[in-house]
């Protein structure tokens, strides 16, 4: 059972982690980043190539894999993102040119594990890095270091997020162009500056979450094409404006897929646990039904007002 | 004889299908306005009632198991041989049971559609689109782990309507041909649509919700025949699909294929044109069934897997019809108004204009 629990935390930190990757790209460009996948994806190979060619322990590679992500983000931005910003695209165009990104970057993870596998004989197309965790003995029960690993890592992101975003100047004038571009170009924050950046954090914790999750579940190339409707998910029922919404959608998705497969899989027997990948969808469209702007369109005061009514008086 | 070169017939059929697919994706997204991005679940509904069942119907009049049982492995493989052979010496049931399940899949297909509905009129734009994508992922993950439909992993045999002409290639070229055929009739279909004053309406909404409100459009209601149509259309290109290959299983029919693949066409011919979009599945059909086919002597000149090329092949596409030519190959011409003296025929108010 506590295997389970550290299970699922590790995992859900991780898809939360991701999930505010989606969100911060959208709120600031309107892109729904469809190469989100590849993101991910690129993380898992950059922690494992490294590990394989360094060796060490797979999380001293965690910064690269986020730096590689953050990397393609701009890359992204600079070529493609910017041009079609600037023409004032549509939402779908936008979506769609990710998504041609995504096949692109989906064939070089490809050739790069065909590399991997060719001149340095690695397993680079099924990997288990799980096995190479460390592992921490509380009291009599011993568990993988990821399950305090990934939270912790959450944790001091979404402080440091938090920080950013209220505290230093450049985090403000963001959130400001965020909120209304035409105003905040009106004081001289140069809106595409803003752009950059949200793909570069953005691009940081892709990388970042899927270098984590590498820990957690098995490695191959499609890895992200098969995860992605979980970190959507996780974005979407977050509400995709705000960023921690994202991060607790996230939780929600990931906890829930986890620890709701185990408690189906007792009640229904083993063979439920292949249904496992209907269950963020499940989550998502419910949430989606009933409130259609996700998690963050609850608002919060007039649930306090409902719950005080509620209350008798 | 005539003698067809497999890869003709491979590049046609290729085309013929993708052309169902990419006119049904073209109808909700070019001219509803819809983000489908789950293209893939009409689809994949038309290949299961292909798969299902034609060959349960034919199980019950022989006498044989009909039920669950049906899509057990080791029982299908079995009797749909024995179908097939039935079918061999029968045209005429092969050609009704042929119609019949592709005008079954068409109606299962637009229940699909309206059950898509419900979210579409609700959402927008991102939010819709990541909605329908997980609908489509679901029925997948449903058809591959539920063994009573369609066999889940080991997949079910589908009966060979056109069994009776023979197995060899004729077979295979007489196929190709109908489907091609069929996919021509949808062609003119959508055509036809897109000039009718519902085809101007699916336009109005798109350009402009409000004032497509304005002149008294019932907005969810035209939405949601647009999906019902299209994904009737598609479900038609799974079934023709299934039948096709003469086998049905649920992991051929991911949303890389049968949904983003079709937007490529899509945006590379042109959206909302349907010409447009004829000339795009050309382009990509042929270009991706050569790829396929040469796949060995690509290998020996590039140190690639050829498999990769294809992905950044239509990745590049995508990108660059994106940014520098977002209106396709053939951009959407504006309708055009009936001539002046026929306006004034219909609606008898000559009068009136000459002021």
């Amino acid at each position: 059972m506590i295997e389970i629990i550290v299970k699922a935390l590790a995992y859900s930190s991780c898809i939360a982690l991701g999930a505010s990757s989606i969100t911060i790209i959208y709120m600031a460009t309107r892109t729904f980043n469809f190469a989100h996948a590849s993101f991910i994806a690129w993380g898992f190979y950059v922690v494992f190539s490294l590990y394989s060619i360094f060796g060490g322990s797979p999380y001293l590679y965690l910064a690269f894999a986020a730096l590689f992500s953050g990397m393609l983000g701009i890359f992204i931005y600079l070529t493609v993102n910017r041009r079609l910003l600037r023409a004032r695209s549509s939402e779908i165009v936008l979506m769609m040119s990710t998504l041609g990104l995504d096949l692109i970057l989906f064939a070089f993870i490809n050739i790069y594990a065909d590399f991997l596998t060719a001149v340095y004989g690695l397993h680079a197309r099924y990997f288990v890095l799980e096995l190479k965790d460390l592992t921490i003995d509380i009291g009599m029960f011993s568990i993988r270091a990821v399950g305090v690993i990934a939270p912790v890592i959450m944790v001091l992101i979404v402080i440091a997020l938090n920080i950013f975003l209220t505290k230093t100047k450049f985090g403000i004038a963001m959130r400001a162009s965020i909120e209304n571009p035409n105003l905040a170009g009106m004081i001289g924050i140069n809106p595409e500056l803003v752009y950059m950046s949200s793909w570069l954090i953005g691009g940081l914790l892709a990388g970042l979450s899927g270098g984590l999750l590498s820990m957690v579940i098995t490695g191959y190339p499609a890895v992200g094409m098969t995860t992605i409707v979980s970190f959507f998910a996780g974005s979407i029922v977050g509400g995709l404006y705000s960023i921690f919404g994202s991060l607790l959608g996230g939780l929600l998705i990931g906890l829930s897929e986890y620890m709701g497969i185990y408690f189906l899989s007792m009640a229904f027997g083993g063979e439920i646990l292949a249904y496992r990948p209907i269950i963020p969808l499940i989550i998502m469209a419910i949430t989606l039904l009933i409130y259609p702007k996700g998690l963050a369109g609850i608002s919060l005061y007039r649930l306090k007002t409902l719950i005080w009514r509620g209350g008798g008086k | 004889m005539i003698e067809v070169p497999p890869i003709v017939l491979n590049i046609l059929i290729n085309f013929a299908i993708g052309l169902i697919v990419t006119i049904s994706l073209n109808l909700e997204v070019g001219y509803a306005g819809i983000p489908q991005f789950g293209r893939v679940l009409a689809v994949l509904t038309g290949a299961m009632v292909a798969g299902a069942i034609p060959g349960r119907i034919l199980a019950l009049i022989m006498n044989q198991p009909s039920g669950a049982d049906y899509a057990y492995h080791l029982i299908n493989y079995r009797l749909v041989e024995e179908i097939n052979r039935v079918l061999a010496s029968n045209p005429m049931l092969s050609i009704s049971i042929f119609i019949a399940t592709l005008i079954l899949a068409a109606c299962i297909g637009g229940l699909v559609g309206y059950v898509t509905a419900y979210p579409a009129i609700r959402l927008k734009e991102a939010y819709l689109g990541i909605t329908l994508l997980a609908f489509g992922d679901a029925l997948q993950v449903v058809a591959w782990n539920y063994q009573p439909i369609v066999g889940a992993t080991q997949g079910v045999l589908v009966p060979d309507p056109f069994r009776f002409i023979g197995v060899g290639e004729l077979r295979f070229l007489t196929a190709t041909l109908v489907m091609l055929g069929i996919a021509l009739m949808i062609f003119l279909y959508a055509e036809r649509i897109s000039r009718s004053p519902f085809g101007r309406v699916l336009k109005a909404m798109r350009d402009s919700e409000v004032a497509a409100k304005v002149y008294g459009k019932d907005i969810p209601k035209v939405r949601a025949q647009a999906l019902i149509i299209g994904s009737s259309l598609a479900a038609v290109g799974g079934a023709l699909w299934a039948f096709y290959s003469g086998s049905m299983k649920a992991v051929a029919y991911g949303r890389l294929v049968w949904t983003f693949w079709p937007w490529a066409y899509m945006m590379l011919g042109g959206t909302g044109n349907n010409l447009g979009v004829l000339v795009g599945v050309f382009i990509f059909s042929t270009v991706r069934t050569l790829i396929y086919s040469y796949k060995g002597i690509l290998t020996s000149i590039i140190p690639i897997d050829p498999n990769w090329l294809e992905y950044i092949l239509v990745g590049l596409t995508i990108v660059v019809i994106v940014m520098f030519r977002p209106q396709g190959i053939m951009p959407e011409k504006p309708a055009l108004t009936l001539p002046k003296k026929k306006i004034e025929e219909i609606g008898g108010v000559k009068s009136s204009i000459e002021k």
